[in-house]
């Protein structure tokens, strides 16, 4: 416990100890203006990697960001005298309620069309910049004086101290942030959207929160920024500096405070760089070994195609050549830019930062905090008594694809406390039905009421929130996070606390709680001893019983299993049949698709059969088993010739 | 026909084959069977290129394929109807299946018509693909999808086929066709692997059958030895 306090809290405090006395020993304004510019691109690239690497969105608007937030604090404080920590709080909340407005459309928008939208808002700013200018000045430039700060004058090195520490405060607040729920969200919502919001998690609301919170950031570094040079052009926001910041948060490596600050220091240093050639020359060097090191390891290793490992040696040798023919860098610098950020793409794509927490990793074993004993599953999934009084209603439902009618009039009554068996041929519609009622799929007409009370159509996240919870045919687990997260993620009623107070740090025993409540529940399925296994390395057997464990975290109402045992090897089809078994008794409906005939007969107590998008059977699983009707259109003849097993042993293989 | 050697190879450093070694003679259908996570996966997408083995041997009409890539291991006779189909979704069911006839069809011109003899074979196996043949593969339901990427893979007109668990997530009726055509194929000679969960149908159909328990043979044999085997019996037979 000391130790991982040590090593993990330990090197962050030593960082900005160390750059906090670095002022005392040197007075040059050269570097303390360097410290300072690095100070807030740190706090400028944590906020775009917000997106960057959390959202996993090429975001281009940051530099507009950093501009709406110099302007906002340098307007502010020429026209009506306000004082730094009010200019700064404005600039932050400014850029966040811009943020927000341009997240809210751009954001129904993916990759390359999502990087466009910021494109054009960062050209659409520094337009907007220039030529209002009864407010900015214009191109003629605003200057800025930095005003005191509680009447105490700023010397560049108490600026300097100043930057540092809403820097150092913005680091422990993302922290906070993303170890937390918020984390995990992002984490869960870049995996699998359609999970995320099937687990009631809301994928949109949490990427607008998520821009807006980043853009935030900027403002905040862009206020700051104002009182460094103390004079502001709308130019100095543009192309360039958004590829800088790319670069930056790219070469420092994403999804990491650390690479963040990795790449200030890179982007704070690059123009310096350039204006000297012995630096440009011996940094290009460097990068060259480096991709030449990296491409051979990773040859050796098999972890790297050929041109991935070649195609950053060639870029960087470019850059080694380039530095000893060309004198004049500063003239290269885009193209020098532009084979940076082309190196580190390919050759490097965990930045600096993913490469070395990989070794450091190794260096320093540091085990994570031992997980809380498991909450008793009673106060997990508190049995409920239910009376069989209609739970879920699906009266008249059709949803048709064009032409295609795949679900065409279903009626439909799932009682509380039952297994609803739905079984039908390939096509016949019951994935369609049921992606209707988890709200994946909007009907074409039709009710559907949930105790009574009409569901939310088209939503899974709202259907999700009503008490249905749901498992995918094709697995939709969140392959980046543990066993423990995943379930985490779709734990229902478990974070209360409002954002402030988490991002103060207040997060732990909600936190802790959430732990035991998610180790019941894999204690439920089996998986209590994989709790901290990543998703990616568990056998496709267990990710099936994860996928239980997620999807009853949410205490639904309603259950929906979408072929629960298919690909599963007869062992753990037992196993699948077991665990559904243990959920159910604690009270849970379950509608349940599945193929292998002998799960249905021994678990379901009523099974509905679709066929072409309508109701053809429905009853006991014995009774519709003999029905001619079902045997025609589903079961098949009982073909004995395969091992010679009939259907009734439900080996669905050629019966 | 396919022999495979002392096989190793899995994703990045996680290694999942250790050592497997099978035979698929001409003419023969050999089974695969094992738990989930056993390494039967990989060990198809070794042998067809998907992935490059770390070590070993896969011998194909006796000339090594390991680590040529699955487009020149396809053009070498070796089709394989991967693990979820993989059908191409915008794509409509004949042109899925005159894709699977590229390697050997002409780029540019005639190419239907040279491909209509290979057609009509796989429409008169699948009566209903013919049925579907403008839809597009995306729209088709679970078993005609799998239909088609059998379908696929025959237009290649290989020596060796690979299916890797053609009957996942198929209604019963649909996995007794599926497995009706399998014998069809047999009977007309065709030389296939195939990975299967619902181990007592892949026996029955099967000349030859490999138990795989983490990433290696733990046993093998014929049908009617493994079903006598008391621990193939109690683990995979049920």
């Amino acid at each position: 416990m000391l130790k991982r306090l040590l090593l993990v809290r330990g090197t962050e405090i030593l960082l900005f100890a160390l750059l906090a006395a670095i002022p005392l020993a040197v007075q040059s304004p050269y570097a303390l203006g360097l410290l300072t510019l690095l100070a807030i691109y740190g706090i400028l690239l944590i906020g775009l990697d917000v997106t960057v690497g959390y959202l996993g969105q090429v975001n281009l608007a940051q530099a507009a960001f950093l501009g709406i937030g110099a302007y906002t604090a340098g307007i502010l404080t020429t026209r009506y005298g306000t004082g730094i920590p009010m200019a700064v709080l404005a600039a932050g909340m400014v850029c966040t309620v811009i943020g927000a407005l341009l997240a809210l459309p751009s954001l129904r928008l993916e990759g390359p069309q999502f990087a466009l939208a910021t494109l054009s808002f960062l050209a659409l700013t520094t337009t907007v910049l220039t030529e209002v200018e009864w407010l900015t000045a214009g191109s003629q430039g605003l200057s800025v004086d930095r005003p005191p700060l509680f009447g105490l004058a700023l010397t560049p090195r108490l600026f300097f101290w100043l930057c540092l520490l809403v820097l150092a405060v913005v680091w422990m607040a993302m922290r906070n942030l993303l170890s937390g729920q918020w984390g995990r969200a992002f984490e869960a919502l870049r995996d699998s959207p359609i999970a995320t919001d099937a687990m009631g998690v809301g994928t949109y609301r949490h990427k607008v929160a998520a821009f807006a919170f980043g853009s935030g950031l900027g403002g905040v570094a862009g206020a700051l920024y104002a009182y460094n040079f103390q004079y502001l052009q709308p130019q100095s926001y543009v192309y360039e500096l958004t590829v800088v910041l790319l670069l930056g948060v790219v070469l420092g490596g994403r999804k990491s405070l650390w690479g963040a600050f990795v790449g200030a220091t890179l982007v704070a240093l690059l123009p310096n760089l350039l204006s000297n050639p012995l630096l440009f020359r011996s940094f290009a060097a460097v990068g060259f070994v480096m991709a030449l090191l990296a491409g051979v390891r990773g040859l050796l290793r098999h972890t790297t195609r050929p041109f991935q490992a070649l195609a950053p040696v060639v870029a960087t040798g470019v850059l080694v050549l380039g530095s000893f023919l060309e004198k004049n860098t500063e003239d290269w610098r885009k193209a020098i830019f532009a084979l940076m950020l082309f190196s580190v793409v390919v050759g490097l794509p965990e930045g600096l930062m993913g490469f070395a927490a990989g070794a450091l990793a190794k260096l320093f074993r540091v085990a994570p905090p031992p997980l809380p004993p498991a909450a008793a599953l009673d106060e997990v999934l508190p049995a409920t008594v239910t009376g069989g009084e209609p739970l879920l209603e699906v009266r008249a439902l059709h949803r048709h694809f064009g032409g295609v009618r795949a679900v065409d009039g279903v009626d439909l009554t799932v009682r509380a406390g039952t297994i609803h068996g739905l079984i039908g041929p390939n096509g016949s519609g019951k994935s369609t039905l049921v992606n209707v009622v988890s709200g994946l799929y909007t009907p074409t007409s039709g009710e559907l009421m949930l105790h009574g009370a009409p569901l939310p159509r088209g939503s899974l996240f709202k259907a999700a929130r009503a008490g249905v919870a749901r498992t995918f045919q094709n697995l939709q687990l969140f392959t980046g996070m543990t066993t423990l997260e995943n379930v985490m993620v779709a734990l229902r009623g478990a974070y209360h606390l409002p954002l402030p107070l988490v991002l103060a740090g207040f997060g732990r025993p909600e936190e802790r709680r959430a732990q035991a409540e998610a180790l019941a529940l894999l204690e439920l399925v089996g998986l209590g001893g994989e709790a901290r296994t990543p998703v990616k390395d568990l056998t496709y057997g267990a990710q099936r019983f994860l996928e239980m464990a997620r999807a009853a975290a949410r205490k639904p109402a309603l259950l929906i299993l979408d072929e629960p045992a298919a690909g599963l090897a007869h062992p753990d089809v037992v196993r699948q049949v077991e665990v559904i078994r243990r959920i159910h008794a604690r009270g849970v409906t379950i509608v349940l698709i599945e193929h292998h005939m002998d799960v249905v007969t021994s678990l379901c107590d009523v099974v509905t059969v679709l066929d072409g998008g309508r109701v053809i059977a429905e009853g006991p699983p014995d009774q519709v088993k003999r029905d001619p009707r079902v045997i025609a259109a589903y079961l098949g003849a009982a073909d004995p010739a395969p091992g010679g097993t009939g259907p009734a042993e439900g080996a669905p293989a050629a019966g | 026909m396919l022999i495979v050697k002392d096989l190793y190879a899995g994703y990045g450093l996680s290694e999942v084959l250790e050592g497997a070694s099978l035979t698929v003679k001409t003419g023969t259908v050999v089974a695969l069977i094992g738990a989930n996570g056993a390494g039967k996966t990989t060990t198809m997408r070794a042998i067809s290129g998907l992935i490059t083995p770390t070590r070993g041997e896969v011998l194909l009409d006796g000339k090594a394929v390991q680590g040529l890539g699955a487009a020149q291991v396809a053009r070498l006779g070796l089709a394989h109807s991967p693990e979820g189909r993989k059908v191409f979704a915008p794509l409509s069911a004949e042109d899925n299946l005159l894709l699977g006839a590229f390697p050997w069809l002409p780029r540019f011109f005639g190419f239907r018509k040279k491909a209509a003899p290979d057609l009509e074979r796989v429409y008169d196996l699948f009566p209903r693909l013919a049925e579907r043949r403008l839809q597009l593969a995306g729209t088709l339901s679970g078993g005609e999808q799998q239909m088609l990427a059998i379908g696929r893979a025959l237009m290649a007109r290989p020596k060796v086929m690979l299916l890797d668990e053609p009957s996942m997530g198929l209604a019963p009726v649909i996995v007794q066709e599926v497995f009706r055509t399998i014998k069809r194929l047999k009977a007309e000679g065709m030389t296939m692997l195939l990975v299967e969960q619902f181990a007592r149908a892949a026996l029955d159909v099967a000349d030859h059958a490999y138990v795989m328990e983490r990433g290696r043979i733990a046993v093998e044999g014929t049908p009617a030895e493994l079903s006598r085997d008391e621990r193939v019996l109690a683990a995979y037979l049920g």
